[in-house]
């Protein structure tokens, strides 16, 4: 097995409301190895932002409470000092957030902001960050970097301020890179371009990266293995092929039957999954997915289920064997 | 109107042959608006009177010439004399050195206590935030010209304190405009992605807030200006203000007032310089405001166009 990069084990978090503790993620544990790319799959809601900003401590907390492990390189990202997780915030772990459109200050220059990053952690002057910011615009794919580093973000599109947060979040060469939700707000041409560039940059830095998204078919695409999230739960973790051929969870056959399916003759209706996701305030005993779950028996309501095959790769929180659900 | 014109020039993704930044585009607008120009030119004046005006004064200020006293407009005098017989165009256009120069210093007080506050308030809000923002409410309950007084009163009458004090008046103002703008700035997506990339406190409010809520700040400090040129006014006509035997527009205005029926020169030449001046500031601020804030930019569009 390669090194772990990212081990997260246990990780609970949970935010005071004024209707009570909301538990929004509830003993999440994966690993990340090195050069792998984990997508992390889940509807809104599900709890999968919100874990992977506990992971560099970008929660507020007075409101979150973040409890559990996650070893970064056998570091405790959790129990850092500020000033410890600032120097793995960006240098070590960088995060790409989801609307390019506001991720880049709009009165400051391109070549400024992503001079910053290596003004900061790479203690670099001037002429060097900018020698280095146009080379990351380059690796990047963007035509002309040296002369587009003083324009400013309202003069690049969508696509290529998504482009610009990339370079930004490899401009210290981390380890890891968090993408929520990147591609989401971009057309499908633009999303392509940007998946191709990531993965690029995966094979030629040795990148690890956690993809969060709600996008199956984003997932289809670049990752190597898969944790469905939900209600702040894994409900299925699998290598991508390993699922994609046979989904042990109902949650997960539910999720997938709600994609549109091309080549189809005649157009047919969605899927959609009937109810709510659950509410984080009154989680119930059972299984989260129990209330939605056209399976569900009562043993389902009152005893949550455990991970089953943790020795194998293909992992499932169901009371029920595939076989017995689906014949 | 369309809402992306603005910013939507080069929004293709093409590189953009002309390079308008943003300065260049307030400044386009402000210039586009002849009330904003007309302030503009009006100010220049002010600002050349007050740095020139001893050596264009046609008379020395307290050049004392009782035989000529109380005499109308003429072209020897062309303000007219007062009771003393000084020229009350030359102590007009002194004047215009003490209400600048309190005005800006004044604005300039309130700017460097205030905007940090609301900075530090906006930012970590909490317990911080309660505190700062309940003192500056004490201040802002209180009338502004009640307040400056009762500080006078304390620190004593004087220009470096009639200064201070309308500085502190207007501190309020300026620590809840930044506050109000930082709390919208801070939850912007760059600046928690400036935080994910390791940015300290310092850095983000210093790199990413501040510059970004520099537009409110700069409208409401020119249209302060006007303000606090009319407490200085207002401070020096009551005698808190500039002391004798400096003209100040405020204490002309004042002394003026005993003699309006045989000599309305006098109040009404000083009186005209304020009001001018305080238009002029007026109507600079609103140009900024229309270059810079667009929002209130498309309300008053949309009301040109009915």
């Amino acid at each position: 097995m390669t090194e772990q990069v990212l081990s997260v084990d246990d990780l609970t978090v949970s935010f005071g409301t004024r209707l009570g503790r909301a538990r929004v993620v509830n003993g999440f544990s994966y690993d990340v190895a090195e050069g792998e790319t984990v997508a992390i799959v889940g509807e809104s809601g599900s709890g999968k932002s919100v874990s992977s900003l506990a992971l560099l401590q970008l929660l507020p907390v007075p409101p979150a409470r973040v409890e559990g492990k996650a070893l970064f390189r056998g570091d405790d990202l959790l129990t850092m000092s500020d000033a410890e997780i600032r120097r793995i915030r960006g240098n070590r772990i960088a995060m790409i957030f989801q609307d390019p459109m506001t991720s880049l200050n709009p009165v400051r220059t391109i070549g400024y902001q992503l001079i910053e990053p290596l003004a900061m952690h790479m203690g670099l002057d001037d002429r060097a960050a900018r020698a280095r910011a146009a080379e990351l615009l380059e690796i990047v794919g963007i035509p002309s970097p040296g002369d587009r580093l003083d324009d400013y973000p309202h003069q690049f599109s969508g696509g290529m301020r998504q482009r610009v947060m990339i370079a930004m979040g490899i401009a210290c060469n981390p380890d890891l890179l968090i993408a929520d939700e990147a591609t989401t707000a971009l057309d499908v041409t633009t999303q392509a371009q940007i998946l191709e560039e990531i993965s690029r940059l995966q094979e030629y830095m040795g990148l690890a990266v956690i993809w969060i998204t709600h996008d199956l078919g984003v997932v289809a695409g670049i990752a190597d293995r898969v944790v469905v999230l939900y209600g702040g739960s894994i409900m299925e973790e699998a290598p991508i092929d390993d699922l994609f051929a046979q989904r042990l969870h109902p949650y997960t056959r539910a999720l997938l039957a709600s994609l549109p399916k091309p080549g189809l003759d005649r157009p047919r209706r969605l899927e959609a999954i009937p109810g709510l996701p659950p509410n984080p305030v009154r989680l119930p005993p059972g299984c989260p997915f129990a209330p939605r779950c056209t399976h569900a028996v009562e043993r389902c309501f009152s005893e949550k289920p455990e991970l089953r095959n943790p020795e194998s790769s293909h992992r499932v929180a169901c009371h029920f064997d595939a076989g017995e659900l689906y014949g | 109107m369309t809402p992306g014109i603005d910013q939507g020039v080069g929004d293709a993704g093409e590189p953009i042959a002309e390079h308008r930044s943003r300065a260049r585009a307030t400044v386009d607008t402000v210039l586009r608006n002849r009330l904003a120009v007309a302030g503009l030119i009006v100010l220049a004046l002010l600002v050349l009177a007050a740095i020139l005006g001893p050596t264009i004064a046609p008379y020395d200020i307290n050049d004392i010439n009782v035989a000529d006293r109380l005499t109308g407009p003429s072209t020897a005098h062309w303000f007219g004399t007062d009771e003393l017989g000084r020229d009350v165009f030359s102590r007009v256009l002194i004047g215009a050195r003490v209400s600048l120069l309190v005005g800006f210093i004044a604005v300039g007080i309130a700017l460097i206590v205030g905007v940090p506050i609301g900075l530090v308030s906006g930012f970590y809000g909490g317990a911080a935030d309660s505190w700062l923002m309940r003192m500056m409410d004490i201040l802002f309950a209180l009338p502004a010209i009640l307040l400056a007084i009762a500080i006078l009163a304390v620190l004593g009458p004087g220009i470096v304190n009639a200064m201070i004090a309308i500085g502190i008046v207007y501190t309020p103002i300026f620590a809840r405009i930044t506050r109000g703008s930082v709390l919208t700035i801070k939850e912007s997506v760059f600046v928690r992605a400036a935080r994910s990339l390791g940015a300290t406190d310092g850095r983000i409010l210093r790199t990413h807030i501040l510059p970004n809520v520099t537009a409110p700040i700069t409208v409401q400090a020119s249209l302060s200006l006007a303000f606090a040129i009319l407490a200085e006014a207002a401070l020096s006509f009551l005698g808190l203000g500039v002391q004798p035997p400096a003209p100040a527009w405020g204490r002309m205005l004042s002394e003026g007032r005993g003699f309006f029926e045989q000599a309305p020169w006098m109040a009404i030449f000083p009186g005209v310089a304020i009001v001018i001046t305080v238009m002029a500031f007026n109507f600079v601020g609103d140009g900024l405001r229309d270059a810079l804030d667009p929002q209130q930019r498309s309300v008053i569009e949309s009301r040109g166009a009915e």
